[in-house]
């Protein structure tokens, strides 16, 4: 417990000195609670989430890092390795390729680069991939972008 | 520190010897090759089993302990698949792909210098606070000794990968073990037993002993898995299926036997057919005659055709306020699950008959030692030599199992459950005919036997007592051979005929009963006898033969020649 927490401590330092090193990410940490974070990603470039905020929420284990933490987007979002209703991210480092020297800020990073990159063949979004794999990129982009207006883009007006 | 001194030659030779200087000595003629030799593993003797394997492969490929056993363990033990690999793909992809990172770290000694940054924790750590694996990654010891034991407590002791990203290497075991001995101790204990375990849960050679309560044993068998073993606990059963030792049936027939005694599922069956639930109390009501108005005892009556609940009245053509009809389809249900009835309470009754024969046999192992004992005190001078009456009485036993079993075989080997389209019905009558034959035969020897055995021979005159003597001898010789005889039919003819596969292959016969697996302890006491520096001499100088011989005097040490450890284990 003590680990965890002096590692996490260490990482929000590291945060607050290059705040302004990374600017798609923005990691906040809970007020009252340093095993709950926020972060705030932007949308990569030339893809459909692109212009898109997405919430993403944290929540850190006794034994972090040693085990990985529990990542979710807190911000709808049409993707193949995004469970549409509930958040939940596929990705292998956030399972069993987690290694405890990756950090908070590492695991955005990696989020932002499977946004990007999405892996049809092990969807969490059945419709989203089958979008993919039948070769439809168009569709598959035209919905993402749907729900990225929609969900993580600022209302207009 | 690695002076097990007994080469591979000596460890089969011995092998060998146990199990060949076994029950019957009289039966010279029935020596025969034996396929696989088992071994007992005890806790004490787990380390020692598993050096063999591991000095292979250290010297194999020079590697040292540690990584020999994660090489190992990736490849369940399998050392003729892992040098399989080595020659295929080479040794640089072996290591890779079962975690193995024998480039020893080369880098600037910067360890020594000063501190080092934990990735993990990101604390500045006194260099000597800090390890480095294998393959190069350091970090600091409490965050080495966390991750240990996280993965520990997720099962995962057999393969702790380096904390770095993307490192697949293995951690060193001496590492683990010193990192957690320090302060968690029993977490370096469990993790030790977890990593010499592995050798038991994942080698196919090796099998825990089924005993219940658990003897601590494991079983080692070289050659064929398909084989009967006893543990030196005593328990006797199938290497493969870990049931008790089931041959001349296949592992699959002897689990469907077991359940269907199990469930008495025919009973059920008799109880459907026969009877109907009484509308009224549901009790199961059998028609014993008359016409098909019944009255159950609860005093409810009803109409056996349907079951539903009538008045009392009745006439030839009906039954009061009630008519239904449909007679014929019930009929033939009812004549099919007779006969099936009839035919599993056939070969049923048997197995059952000779288990009981066995078990009431049992006892007469007690009256013989008493008739033993009394004709050594009268007789003492002309008759001391009474090995014959317990290799027949272990004949007996021996052969009581097999003909209980050979039932449960015939009923599924000519019945319509597993080989109903492998064998037409003139080809099942031919093949059924010809194994009925030598089961008859077998067994009519067996009771014959049987008989001879309680002979009170204690009261009998010496020439008497030879000629008993005798006929127990060829007796035994004669059931021996005729025993074989129906397992080689059964390979051959019977299931040998029937291509599918191994399911059904059965453990070969053996004469000289159930293969009691050795010790392992007898390399124990090799490492005894040769101390330090002979023993590399002794095993350069001796050729197999002697070594056979040294093999054979450790056997005798066991004695497991005596007729009465034979007796005792029955």
């Amino acid at each position: 417990m003590q680990a965890s927490r002096a590692r996490l401590f260490k990482e929000y330092k590291e945060v607050q000195r290059e705040k302004t090193a990374d600017p798609d990410i923005q990691l906040v940490c809970d007020d009252s609670n340093i095993f709950k974070w926020t972060a705030l990603i932007k949308g990569p470039s030339e893809t459909p989430f692109e212009g898109g905020i997405f919430q993403l929420a944290f929540s850190v284990p006794e034994h972090y890092p040693l085990q990985p933490p529990q990542v979710r987007f807190l911000t709808k979002i049409f993707h193949p390795n995004v469970h549409f209703k509930t958040g939940e991210i596929c990705l292998d480092i956030l399972k069993t390729a987690w290694s405890p020297a990756w950090t908070l800020q590492s695991v955005c990073r990696a989020i932002i680069a499977l946004m990007a990159h999405p892996e049809p063949d092990s969807p969490l979004n059945c419709d989203s991939g089958n979008l993919l794999r039948s070769g439809d990129v168009k569709g598959y982009q035209s919905m993402a972008r749907m729900y990225t207006r929609l969900a993580a883009m600022p209302k207009k007006g | 520190m690695e002076d097990y001194g007994s080469s591979d030659d000596d460890y089969r030779y011995s092998d060998q010897d146990d199990s060949d200087c076994e029950l019957y000595e009289n039966n010279d003629q029935n020596f025969e090759l034996l396929s696989s030799t088992a071994q007992v593993i005890t806790e004490e003797s787990l380390l020692a089993a598993q050096k063999e394997d591991l000095r292979r492969v250290m010297d194999m490929l020079s590697v040292r302990q540690h990584h020999a056993r994660t090489l190992l363990i990736y490849h369940r033990w399998d050392v003729d698949h892992l040098f399989e690999v080595y020659v295929e793909k080479g040794k640089a992809y072996m290591f890779a792909q079962a975690g193995v990172s024998v480039d020893e770290y080369h880098g600037s000694n910067s360890l020594v210098s000063a501190s080092v940054m934990c990735e993990i924790c990101m604390d500045d750590i006194p260099s000597d606070e800090a390890t480095r694996v294998d393959c190069g990654h350091c970090f600091c010891n409490s965050c080495w000794t966390q991750h240990f034991i996280v993965k520990i407590n997720e099962g995962q002791s057999k393969r702790i990968r380096c904390m770095a990203h993307k490192c697949n290497s293995i951690c060193d075991e001496a590492i683990v073990s010193s990192l957690l001995a320090r302060e968690h101790p029993d977490m370096a204990e469990k993790y030790e037993r977890f990593l010499l375990e592995s050798y038991i849960e994942d080698n196919k050679r090796v099998k825990w002993c089924p005993s219940t309560p658990h003897c601590g044993n494991a079983i080692r068998v070289e050659g064929d898995k398909l084989c009967e073993v006893e543990c030196s606990c005593g328990d006797q059963f199938c290497f493969n299926c870990l049931s008790e030792a089931h041959s001349p049936c296949s592992c699959l027939m002897w689990e469907l036997w077991e359940k269907k005694c199990r469930d008495e599922s025919e009973t059920v069956n008799w109880i459907t057919v026969h009877t109907k639930p009484c509308p009224k109390c549901h009790k199961p009501v059998e028609k014993n005659g008359g016409c098909n108005l019944v009255s159950c005892i609860c005093g409810q009556a009803f109409c056996w055709l349907c079951g539903g609940a009538t008045g009392r009245d009745h006439t030839w053509s009906s039954i009061a306020g009630h008519s239904c009809g449909r007679f014929k389809e019930q009929e033939k249900t009812a004549e099919r699950a007779k006969r099936d009835l009839y035919r599993y309470m056939h070969y049923h009754n048997r197995y059952k008959a000779h288990t009981d024969s066995f078990k009431l046999e049992s006892k007469l192992k007690d009256t013989i030692r008493g008739r033993i004992s009394k004709s050594e005190e009268t007789k003492s001078s002309e008759l001391s030599d009474y090995s014959w009456v317990h290799n027949g009485l272990s004949r007996l036993f021996r052969s009581r199992r097999v003909l209980s079993y050979s039932y449960a075989f015939a009923f599924y080997m000519f019945g319509d459950e597993l080989f109903k389209e492998e064998m037409s019905k003139a080809e099942r009558e031919i093949k059924q005919n010809l194994f009925e034959d030598q089961q008859q035969q077998f067994e009519s020897n067996v009771e014959k036997l049987s008989k001879m055995l309680e002979e009170p021979f204690d009261t009998f005159e010496y020439d008497k007592v030879m000629e008993i003597r005798m006929q127990i001898i060829d007796l035994s010789t004669l059931i021996d051979g005729l025993c074989k005889k129906m397992y080689e039919c059964i390979e051959n003819d019977l299931l040998g005929s029937i291509n599918l596969g191994t399911i059904h292959s059965i453990a070969p016969y053996k004469s000289k009963g159930i293969e009691r697996a050795s010790e392992l302890q007898v390399c124990w006491s090799n490492k005894a006898n040769n101390t330090g520096v002979t023993a590399e001499f002794d095993r350069s100088e001796e050729s197999g033969c002697s070594s056979r011989k040294r093999a054979r005097k450790d056997g005798e040490m066991f004695d497991l020649n005596l007729p009465a450890d034979a007796l005792d284990r029955i």
